[in-house]
């Protein structure tokens, strides 16, 4: 076959519309993968278009067997797997270019347009701006649009038709898409287990802080996660959303301890009330979930559990889901008395050797005055409420010493700085010690009545082990005083309780609501569309009267309606057959007839052709068998009467039956 | 031997449908229990993906992933529906079929009517594995389009079955049904490789003349296999891509007598081989010729009526 060129070819509009699809189905994936793929997707697609418009050579078969090699070899040295969806994503990105290169006919362009959709499904699993779902839309309805001009032969005509019948197609589907997106059973967790890609996913958290190093702390007011407290709220002081708790100490940088442990076993003593909430999680680039304070219980997905620092997590390894839900109960009193192991307490007091002597020496002074391990906590802080402690998100860096620099130089810094050095402090006594990070605080969205976390409100803290208490919360930063807060830092990590006590809101208030609209809307979007998870699910369900727990009612109900379904259907085709049958007796008639012609076979008369009528048929039959000619006749006879001129006591039909039945031709 | 296991079980099917359906008149409107839909192989895989999609928002738990599966899941199920609908309710008429020699391709005239308010799209028909080019039919119009049927024996060719067929929207489903009609068309007996000549007189001892008679043009017929090509109209085949062939009215036209006892060392079937072809060949010259054969004679006479009637009585001659 001879390819025509121009732009005017049939062949090459097909192309062009290959082509746009391919390219709009890439352009999510094109943001996050390397620069070569977009490159590598470009050219291909040029290549090819210029093939058919200036009558250009495409590559030869070994030529793109290397190059379908090298973009494999690339994707894997780039990603180290070809799993996960990041990887997966480029990987398809490639495989396409190389096949759109290829395509000859149109059932490879009609395999791309399919493709493009798939690519698009990659690029939801992720993907959650309202803008790549508009995008997603758009792109939905082009890509059907380009499905039904290439599924036809000939010329592209009729644009707008198809254009309009493409719309028309999914918004008939649309009914069918929310039915089985509100029915279909979700799985609460996952089918195979995961890599999700470490750097897909932003983070407002470390897995380590190394205070003196950060010159200038910039804040983000992207959202961590939302909460939604079924009954009253605590407190804006008491909400500490506990996350990596940072353990091991080096002189300069904390770190999660290397072996994670177990959770405890219930050595967690609850008091007060008790808070129950939901958490909507946005991405994260670790398994880490956050939790007010101390959780008693939780439910979510399957793996949620909870870790040796009472941090909750999927895992703490490595990296999960881009996002979930989960739900929690927390009380913001409790004790901890957890029972230390002596290799446990040597952990938790040490210090690196010859580190931060200034500060040894003035805790040896206070354990000098009182040995208390109360009494030393409160002089740490009385210490940073009495001397000149500034907070400020652009601290000077910190050199040999850091904490002893911090402590008695520059005194400046945020909340890692402060909690840091509260640490050392408490080590430096022997207090076995801690520093938690996670998020203090909440912006209440009062148009409905749910709070936002934002990675601005990212807050480190100290936890000491007291022989009586067990793990007890310290927040030194609440020990510098409102007045020495530096203007910088006007929003600071402590959230409502801040001194300053201001977000931007309190700047621009109509950017604010508007703001707070904005986020309303995506709340509602997120807890209801992308969050439909199982839990949702068997809410609405439960509203509706058709939930409850598997193999409980649920299931007995769902038996029911499906026994009931496929009774009513047997009984009402087969009311619709006898119907028929009574209405139209002819078939009875043409089985009959189907039956002497088996009859007739036996004896090797050939059956009934296509194009021979029931007379001719008889007629060759009675050649065959002339003994049998009367016989033969009869039924023909009565097959015609029978089926074409039915009486109406199907006398006929009768007696084609008895004599069908008696008719026992011999080989003549 | 997937190929033949489907020939197989297509031709069961197609037998199925025929004890069915029975034999339909020979203007049909297809009604919905005789129109049959399966996906096609693009329409599978296009399902495989979206189950694979399922599988993929099961495991990543992502709403989204679940909303694009399910309208594509709709889409498929909608498109299924659109086109078991672009054949409902069409009407096909059998036109008529041109006369062909034996072992040409017959082609059936038929015509596909739409009386409904919507365009049909992309109308096949088909016979065994070859389909016609697709045709749309406006809302309310008519468009003919041919079902090629090749020819073996002359005589009557019949179109015992034939499907009319779509895959509009997307190609994703192939909507079908059979359609059983006693059509059929004439099949002239295939003539014999030019070369032996016209008997020279009708028994009048006239003398041999082997002029061609090609001076004056006369006309164009179509050609047949076996016709001089130097006498192909090779122009206007250039032009239309039908062969035609030229005629001309020769010096003389002495009239002969085309007589199936002329040719008794020929059998039967030769023997009326050879007949079409001296009768095209006197018809190429406008000579007036008369066709005996046994228990019927036509007279002499010229033309292309004249050239039909004998053809005609050539391919129904008993065997």
């Amino acid at each position: 076959m001879t390819m025509g060129r121009g732009i005017d070819n049939p062949d090459t509009e097909r192309l062009l519309w290959v082509g746009a699809i391919v390219l709009a189905a890439s352009v999510p994936h094109l943001l996050s993968v390397p620069p070569w793929i977009p490159a590598f997707l470009l050219g291909a697609i040029a290549l090819r278009i210029a093939t058919a418009l200036r009558g250009w050579r495409v590559p030869g078969r070994p030529l793109r067997l290397l190059l379908a090699f090298a973009a494999f070899c690339g994707v894997l040295a780039r990603y180290r797997t070809i799993n996960g969806i990041e990887a997966g994503g480029a990987l398809l990105v490639v495989m396409m270019a190389l096949k759109f290169l290829e395509s000859r006919n149109h059932r490879d362009q009609l395999v791309l347009i399919m493709l493009s959709y798939f690519l698009m499904f990659a690029s939801v699993l992720t993907e959650r701006s309202p803008f790549t779902i508009v995008y997603c839309v758009i792109l939905v309805w082009l890509t059907t649009v380009a499905l039904l001009h290439l599924g036809r032969t000939g010329r592209i005509v009729d644009g707008r038709a198809t254009a309009k019948l493409a719309a028309r197609l999914l918004l008939q589907s649309a009914p069918i898409m929310v039915l089985l997106f509100l029915l279909f059973p979700r799985l609460p967790g996952p089918l195979w287990a995961v890599q999700m890609d470490a750097a897909s996913a932003t983070s407002g958290l470390g897995e380590e802080m190394s205070p003196g190093d950060i010159a200038s702390l910039k804040l983000s007011d992207a959202v961590a996660f939302r909460v939604e407290f079924d009954g009253r709220p605590p407190g804006a002081r008491d909400l500490y959303w506990r996350g990596p708790v940072l353990s091991s100490f080096n002189g300069r940088t904390w770190r999660m301890p290397a072996p994670r442990r177990a959770a405890p076993e219930s050595s967690v003593e609850y008091l007060g009330d008790a808070f129950d909430y939901r958490v909507m999680l946005e991405p994260t680039g670790h398994g880490w979930a956050f939790a007010l304070d101390i959780p008693k219980s939780w439910s979510g997905p399957r793996h949620l559990r909870m870790n040796g620092e009472y941090q909750l997590g999927l895992s703490f390894a490595g990296p999960p889901l881009p996002r979930y839900d989960y739900r929690a109960t927390s009380h913001t009193r409790y004790f901890a008395r957890e029972p230390l192991s002596e290799p446990q307490r040597r952990a938790l007091t040490r210090l690196p050797p010859g580190s931060s002597p200034r500060t040894r020496t003035l805790v040896s002074s206070w354990l000098a005055d009182d040995p208390s391990p109360r009494r030393l906590v409160e002089r740490a802080m009385d210490y940073l409420r009495s001397q000149p402690f500034y907070y400020t998100l652009t601290p000077r860096t910190l050199h040999d010493q850091p904490v002893d620099e911090f402590l008695f130089d520059t005194r400046e810094g945020f909340c890692e700085h402060y909690a840091s050095a509260f640490a050392v402090m408490m080590r430096a006594a022997g207090l076995p010690a801690r520093v938690v990070t996670g998020y203090q605080g909440a912006e209440l969205n009062r148009l409905s009545n749910y709070y936002i976390v934002r990675q601005s409100d990212a807050h480190a803290w100290t936890e000491v082990w007291l022989e009586d208490d067990g793990w007890v919360r310290v927040d030194p930063v609440t020990a510098v005083s409102a007045g020495r807060v530096s203007q910088s830092a006007w929003r600071t990590s402590f959230g409502d309780a801040a001194p300053t006590g201001g977000r931007a809101s309190v700047r621009i208030p109509w950017l604010g609501d508007a703001r707070l609209v904005l986020d309303a809307g995506y709340f509602y979007w997120n807890s209801w569309v992308m969050g439909y998870g199982p839990e949702v699910q068997s809410a609405l369900l439960d509203q509706l009267g058709l939930g409850g727990t598997p193999g409980g009612r649920s299931s007995t109900l769902l038996l029911l309606v499906v026994a009931v379904t496929i009774t009513a259907s047997i009984v009402l085709s087969l009311y619709l057959a006898w119907l028929y049958r009574r209405k139209f007796g002819v078939d009875a008639a043409a089985r009959q007839f189907a039956a002497f012609g088996r009859r007739l076979a036996r004896v090797r008369v050939l059956p009934c052709r296509p194009s021979e009528g029931p007379r001719a048929y008889a007629a060759r039959a009675q050649r065959l068998l002339p003994y049998a000619a009367a016989e033969i006749e009869a039924i023909v006879t009565l097959y015609l009467r029978a089926r074409y001129e039915p009486d109406a006591d199907s006398s006929a039909l009768a007696e084609l039956r008895a004599r069908v039945a008696t008719f026992a031709p011999a080989r003549g | 031997m997937p190929a033949a296991a489907a020939q197989r079980l297509e031709r069961w099917a197609a037998r199925w449908a025929r004890r069915r359906q029975g034999v339909d008149p020979l203007a049909v409107v297809l009604k919905r229990r005789r129109i049959y839909i399966l996906p096609t192989a693009f329409g599978a895989t296009f399902g495989t993906m979206v189950f694979t999609m399922l599988l993929g928002s099961l495991n990543y738990g992502a709403s989204l992933g679940f909303a694009l599966t399910f309208l594509l899941a709709g889409l498929g199920l909608v498109v299924m529906h659109h086109c078991h609908n672009n054949l409902l309710g069409a009407r096909l008429k059998f036109v008529g079929a041109a006369p062909v020699f034996a072992q040409q391709v017959a082609e059936f005239r038929i015509a596909v009517e739409n009386e409904s308010a919507t365009r049909r799209y992309e109308i096949e028909l088909a016979y065994e594995r070859h389909s016609s080019a697709p045709v749309d039919v406006p809302a309310g119009g008519s468009e003919t389009t041919r079902v090629a049927v090749p020819t073996r024996r002359r005589g009557w060719a019949t179109l015992d079955r034939f499907a009319v067929q779509t895959r509009h929207p997307g190609r994703l489903f192939r909507a079908w049904t059979w359609v059983h009609m006693d059509a059929r068309c004439l099949v002239y007996p295939r003539p014999a490789p030019p070369g032996r000549p016209l008997p020279q007189s009708s028994g009048t001892g006239a003398t041999g003349r082997q002029t061609h008679g090609d001076s004056d043009f006369t006309g164009l017929r179509s050609a047949v296999p076996g016709d001089p090509p130097q006498h192909i109209a090779w122009k206007a085949y250039a032009r239309s891509e039908v062969l035609l062939l030229k005629q001309f009215a020769g010096g003389d036209s002495e009239p002969c007598m085309l007589d199936w006892d002329s040719l008794p060392e020929l059998d039967g079937e030769t023997r009326l081989s050879q007949l079409t072809r001296w009768c095209l060949d006197a018809a190429a010259e406008s000579r007036p010729f008369g066709l005996r054969l046994p228990g019927c004679t036509l007279a002499l006479g010229t033309g292309e009526a004249q050239l039909r009637a004998c053809l005609e009585a050539l391919a129904l001659y008993p065997a």
